[in-house]
């Protein structure tokens, strides 16, 4: 096998298709950026799933009538408990201020009754507690008298596992998309170069050249515009992020509680790779069906 | 055959124009290096376009095949080097059965091959020396080979020094020039050349007819399809003509003319 002919070949290919290819590369570099955008949200959604993929926080809101003697002996027993690593009591009216503290509707607010902010105990529990047990201790919490009520926040981690999931689903399917796209851009172009070089390749094959060496530099000139769009799409998107990061890094770190990620160097490569599988692939098709070596 | 070359490059042949672990025959260096045995081509079911050609062609001979226009010379040679396959007969080439070698085999054997046509089938943005280094590219061989190789191929046709020019500013002639040193660069036992000079001037034509038989005379056989009566006429070559589908002995040589006097005189 000789593949450095190949190359050489496939980069006077490349050289005099230029005009073709760019315009399939910078189309296919729109449809690759639209998955790497994709991937980065699921990035940075999977890695905050991760960081709070568990609740380790409990509020376990006290009834109206419980006293104080009630209340300490709860922070006994919860205290004592080994997953449990701090318990914090927040009286009403601390709720109340640091509620409207946090607000930005401080004015209207402030007058609220404190009783509408009952009073609580903060418990956080050493991360990487089972969610079953975070169930059964906020289940047997629940039948303390002095308890009105127990918040474990699962409903939101369920709905983030679940928008996760959606994200993991939407993200396959357009990667799915975006290699067809390259299967049908790519094998478009190497249609037309293979119509513009159809003297070479009689030259070629009456010279005595196998099919595979007439077809490797068109499958090689495949691979590259399916990596190179891929590539294209990288350098665009971590512009963007860069320019993001440097405008509204506080916000987004306030928010999600993290900084924002680009994307790992798997799904770099994975992009890349995935390119230029996807470039060849489409090359070969259409070379089978067009070139009539 | 031709004995190396003068760069003292190693020449590799026979190349092996069947796939590893098929031998060709042993006594292939004896036979005829072309047998045609009953040769027929239909491309319409009821009016072949060969019917049982026979046609024995010995190493180091120049063959002229000529016949009207839509005679056959074309298909006979496209049957040669594999552009089609013959509905009946055998070919042998160098004492192997060509006719229907499966189409793996088949680059292989063109390898032995140099082919050159009337449309001379150069690429034009290509240089020179692209156009002819394709031929040696496709055998993988070393670059510096590959030079050497094609800087002698160019001065055999007589256009050393200009392998950097674009052939598409090359005149007919030597674009033709191109195509021969393309088919030669790999020094083939065999060359078939349908009217190669059908495209260029009366003097162009006897300037490409005389780079054939120069290349004649190192040993390479030659097989000219014409219609040019004039060329013909002009050499005392093997004359073969394609009539009614079969090939005819026209001519061989001057001295088996009757009434040639001057062979007489000679020998
Ligand atoms: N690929 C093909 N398909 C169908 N018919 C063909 C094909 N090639 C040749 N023929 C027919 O075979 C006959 C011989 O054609 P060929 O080209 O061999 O003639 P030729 O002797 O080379 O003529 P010319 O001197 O004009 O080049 C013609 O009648 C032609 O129509
Ligand atoms: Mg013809």
């Amino acid at each position: 096998m000789d593949w450095k002919s190949a190359f050489t070949r496939a980069r006077r290919g490349l050289r005099e298709e230029r005009r073709l290819y760019l315009v399939a590369v910078s189309s296919l570099s729109v449809a690759f950026l639209c998955l790497a955008v994709a991937l980065l949200f699921m990035q940075n959604l999977g890695a905050l799933g991760e960081r709070w993929g568990q609740s380790n926080h409990l509020s376990v809101y006290l009834a109206d009538n419980a006293s104080d003697t009630d209340v300490a002996q709860l922070r006994v027993v919860l205290e004592a408990l080994p997953e449990v690593e701090q318990v914090q009591s927040v009286s009403s009216e601390q709720a109340r201020a640091e509620f409207i503290a946090q607000s930005t509707m401080g004015e209207e607010l402030s007058t609220l009754p404190a009783d509408v902010f009952p009073a609580s105990l903060e418990i956080e529990v050493a991360s990487g507690t089972p969610v079953q047990r975070l169930e059964s201790l906020s289940q047997r919490l629940g039948s303390f008298g002095s308890v009105a009520e127990v918040e474990t926040y699962s409903s939101f981690f369920e709905r983030l596992h679940s928008l996760l999931s959606a994200g993991r689903g939407l993200a396959m399917g357009l990667a799915l998309l975006v290699s067809l796209c390259v299967l049908a851009v790519v094998g478009n172009t190497i249609r037309l170069a293979v119509a513009r070089r159809t003297r070479e390749i009689e030259v070629m094959k009456l010279c005595g050249a196998t099919d595979s060496f007439v077809r490797r530099p068109f499958v090689l000139e495949g691979a590259f515009q399916g990596s190179m769009s891929a590539f294209l799409a990288l350098l665009l998107l971590s512009a963007a992020f860069l320019v993001l990061r440097e405008r509204a890094d506080d916000m987004l770190t306030a928010l999600m509680g993290m900084r924002l990620l680009f994307l790992s160097p798997l799904a770099m490569l994975g992009l890349l790779f995935g390119g230029a599988l996807a470039g060849a692939v489409g090359s070969a098709l259409s070379l089978r069906r067009y070139l009539v070596v | 055959m031709a004995s190396g070359t003068d760069s003292g490059a190693p020449v590799v042949r026979p190349f092996p124009f069947f796939r590893a672990g098929v031998r060709t025959s042993p006594d292939a260096g004896t036979r005829p290096i072309l047998e045609l045995k009953g040769v027929s081509k239909y491309f319409q079911r009821d009016t072949p376009t060969l019917r049982g050609v026979d046609l024995t062609v010995q190493r180091g001979e120049f063959v002229f095949v000529t016949g009207a226009s839509g005679a056959g010379k074309s298909t006979l040679l496209s049957l040669i080097y594999r552009k089609h396959t013959v509905d009946d007969g055998h070919i042998f080439f160098c004492g192997k059965d060509i006719a229907r070698l499966t189409s793996r085999s088949i680059p292989f054997l063109r390898r032995n091959l140099g082919v050159v046509f009337q449309d001379f089938k150069v690429i034009s943005h290509w240089t020179v020396f692209e156009n002819v280094a394709v031929a040696l590219e496709i055998l993988a061989m070393p670059r510096r080979l590959v030079r050497a190789r094609v800087a002698e191929a160019l001065e055999r046709v007589g256009l050393s020094g200009r392998g950097g020019e674009t052939t598409e500013n090359l005149s007919g002639g030597e674009q033709q020039r191109v195509a021969v040193a393309r088919a030669i660069v790999t020094e083939p036992a065999l060359i078939l050349a349908d009217e190669p000079t059908g495209n260029l001037d009366s003097h162009l034509a006897i300037d490409i007819l005389t780079l054939f038989e120069e290349i004649n005379e190192t040993g390479t056989t030659v097989l000219f399809a014409t219609h040019d009566h004039s060329l013909i006429a002009k050499r005392d070559h093997r004359l073969v003509s394609i009539e009614d589908g079969r090939a005819v002995e026209a001519r061989r040589g001057l001295s088996s003319w009757p009434g040639s006097g001057l062979h007489a005189l000679v020998g």
